[in-house]
């Protein structure tokens, strides 16, 4: 073997630089969130002297394993808001980062199982009307019209009795996504810094200066946390608590099938969540394992409970075969709404919480928590979302609305 | 002790009641496997929940009519027709012939309750709880194991074990009474459930062995 | 899945079980003094601990009984289980697991 038989290299889409000794400001955490927040403090902030860190390889946690659904049919004003935004955001990102990621607005369904699960549905597309989310209720027959494969026969234990459905909703391809971000980073000047793991902080009384990793000190005016299920991890770290329990998440893929499925369909009563991505395969959530968890795995019996749903909601997936099943760590806070602002520490912020729902929000978060962590305070879309409200009581309590399944 | 009139009030009432798993009660026979395996429901059997510290004096008096109190997960006492099953360190089921509720001439719960009296405890009539499915034969735990995680192999779970466990994906009191007899106590409301997993678990050994 | 072994019942499949959080936390003496820092701590704050974890678990299909267990909550081992109102044992791979007192088969032997 030779050689010159070998295919050509493939251009490279960032370079792979040595961390330097300062930076104006780090991000802790190269996933979706920490690269789209990097991307907005350079675009919007002028920030370009910027470090990301990542412990691992690029795009390789939370990013590389969710299952890529994009809605914004959230119940509460602020949630729908900031949901709402990044989808406006995600509208404009294949042009803006100039990389065609498989943006699918095929739409996305939320059935309703029950009669509670259809008034909050109704009650639901109300909301989202007001707060200019588009957003439909569907009877079983309109689901079936959109969807043929779902079985909406009554006599199932959890019958189909209608769905709010969101016509701009959809999938993305999460690599791609995460390419096109490290992309432009890279071109704006941003360091993306891999295997390099944070092991503290460097303080001036309150205030951080530095950060301590496995590539050396690293001198920093500022430091954003974008690290989702490690994010109590850092925050011990530096010192202060999170209101996070970090859990496993399991999501599996079968093998590829020809086109059966054209929409994405969730059900929230019986924890499954299924599109086709573009490739074939078709793609499945799961509900949450109970415990608390950093193993990047979970139990298999929420899987075959998942399975079960997912079988008798779509019989014709009863021949397919599960191909791979893996786990994420998801934060989660204690009111499904994610935490994105200041913390204790002077000149650190957090961004995290996103629970199961984070890859939805990458773009909104990253340019809100850019905002916040140029200007040192929040954006108008983040500042519900502080830290500050598990002691002001102001919660924003997307559990029974939304944000059980992603 | 019980009013005549009433008591033959009460037992006509009785000729009347369904139990949970009475709609299945064709289906069970049809797919009882004669010699191998058969399933049938032993209807409205007493049952009384008893929840009192064994040791306490009123655990000893619950004790005194029950003929003991179990004192470790899978024990069960029997006593004549009358079986007291752990489900808990303070927790026990009592389980006796239907005739032995107080409605129908017998002296349960009452018994437990005036034995009980005012000690720490408590007596609840639990009959309508439960019912019981009776799967027997040499493939018995054959079909238990395609949803039962528990070791049922016979040098472990012996006759006069009872769990409280999962089957079929559902909570439910495995009581083994003989070497080939289970008794398993569903909630009311998952009778019909597990009776049709139970008869679906056993459709294969309706047909003949292929060679 | 975990095998759990319920100190009362012997090791069952996890799906017989309920998670309950930390353990060891205890409710405030005097919940009215508290600042809203404080309350604030007890109703949401929670340590997410990677590594040894101490937890409450209940076995609700079988004994329903309450009981502790330091868990790894990477390599999810199950390091010791110990009865609630006890404290929490040694850390680490090397702590000793407490054997159930009654398996299914004790129970019957």
């Amino acid at each position: 073997m030779t050689t010159e038989h070998l295919p050509e290299h493939p251009d490279f889409l960032w370079r792979n630089p040595d961390p330097k000794s300062s930076y104006d400001a780090v991000i802790v955490g190269g996933g979706g969130h920490g690269l789209a927040t990097a991307y907005y403090l350079a675009k919007n902030h002028g920030m370009t002297n910027i470090a990301i860190l990542e412990k691992g390889w690029l795009a390789g946690g939370n990013m590389a394993r969710n299952t890529t659904i994009i809605r914004s049919n959230y119940l509460w004003d602020e949630s729908a808001a900031i949901y709402e935004h990044a989808l406006k955001l995600w509208e404009i990102l294949p042009e803006e980062l100039e990389y065609d990621f498989l943006f699918s607005q095929r739409g996305v369904m939320n059935l309703a199982h029950t009669l509670g699960d259809v008034r909050e549905s109704v009650r639901r597309v109300g909301a989202n009307k007001l707060n200019g989310v588009d957003a439909e209720w569907l009877d079983p027959q309109q689901v079936k019209e959109l969807c043929p494969i779902l079985n909406i026969n009554d006599n199932i234990r959890y019958p189909v009795m209608g769905a709010t459905y969101q016509p701009r909703a959809g999938i993305a391809k999460h690599d791609h996504v995460a390419w096109a971000f490290a992309r432009k980073c890279d071109e704006l000047g941003v360091d993306i810094i891999q295997n390099c793991e944070v092991t503290g902080f460097l303080k001036d009384g309150n205030k951080v200066v530095g950060v301590k990793t496995t590539r050396g000190t690293i001198h920093t005016e500022k430091v954003g946390l974008c690290a989702a299920g490690h994010s109590s991890v850092l925050a011990e770290m530096a010192g202060f608590r999170l209101p996070i329990q970090s859990h496993p998440l399991q999501a599996l893929v079968s093998e590829l099938h020809e086109p059966v499925h054209p929409t994405v369909v969730m059900s929230n009563h019986v924890h499954v969540y299924v599109s086709q991505a573009h490739k074939g395969e078709l793609v499945m959530g799961a509900g949450v394992d109970s415990y608390n968890g950093y193993g990047q795995r979970g139990s298999f019996h929420v899987i075959e409970h998942q399975m079960a749903a997912a079988v008798e909601l779509f019989p014709i997936f009863a021949r397919a075969h599960v191909l791979r099943t893996w786990g994420g760590i998801v934060d989660t806070t204690l009111d499904a709404s994610p935490i994105v602002g200041t913390t204790p520490v002077e000149n650190m912020f957090v961004n995290c919480g996103w629970g199961t729902g984070g890859f939805k929000g990458t773009p909104a978060a990253g340019l809100t928590f850019a905002h916040t962590i140029a200007t040192g305070t929040p954006h108008k879309l983040n500042k519900p979302f502080a830290l500050e409200r598990f002691e002001t009581g102001a919660l924003i309590d997307e559990h029974g609305a939304a944000a059980v399944a992603h | 002790m019980a009013d005549t009139a009433a008591l033959e009030n009460s037992k006509k009432i009785q000729t009347l009641r369904k139990s949970p798993a009475s709609l299945l009660r064709t289906a069970f026979e049809a797919g009882s496997v004669a010699g191998t395996v058969e399933l049938r429901e032993v209807p409205f059997l007493t049952m009384a929940g008893l929840r009192v510290d064994p040791a306490g004096e009123a655990g000893e008096r619950l004790g005194a009519v029950t003929g003991g109190l179990p004192s470790a997960s899978g024990e069960v006492l029997s006593s004549g027709d009358t079986a007291v099953l752990w489900l808990g360190p303070a927790e026990f089921l009592l389980v006796a012939p239907a005739e032995s509720h107080e409605s129908l001439g017998g002296e349960l719960p009452r018994a437990l309750i005036a034995a009980l009296a005012d000690g720490q405890g408590q007596v609840v009539d639990l009959s309508a709880n439960r019912t019981t499915l009776e799967l027997t034969g040499p493939r018995a735990s054959a079909v238990l194991e395609k949803g039962c995680a528990l070791d049922l192999h016979p040098r472990v779970f012996k006759p006069g074990t009872a769990l409280s466990t999962e089957i079929g994906g559902i909570p439910a009191i495995l009581w083994k009474t003989a070497e080939e007899t289970y008794r398993i106590f569903p909630r009311a409301s998952f009778a019909e459930f597990l009776g049709r997993w139970l008869l679906d678990a056993m459709r294969e050994y309706a047909s003949t062995e292929v060679p | 899945m975990l095998l759990i072994s319920c100190p009362n019942c012997g090791p069952r499949d996890e799906t017989e079980f309920h998670y309950g959080g930390q353990a060891h936390v205890a409710y405030p003496e005097n919940p009215a003094e508290l600042t809203d820092r404080e309350w604030a701590e007890y109703l949401f704050y929670r340590d997410n601990t990677k590594g040894a974890f101490a937890e409450r678990w209940l076995h609700s299909t079988g004994c329903r009984q309450w009981f502790n267990m330091l868990r790894d909550t990477v390599t999810y081992d199950i390091q010791a289980i110990y009865q609630m109102g006890q404290l929490r044992p040694a850390t680490g791979p090397t702590a000793p697991t407490v054997t159930s007192p009654v398996s299914p088969e004790g129970a019957i032997k």
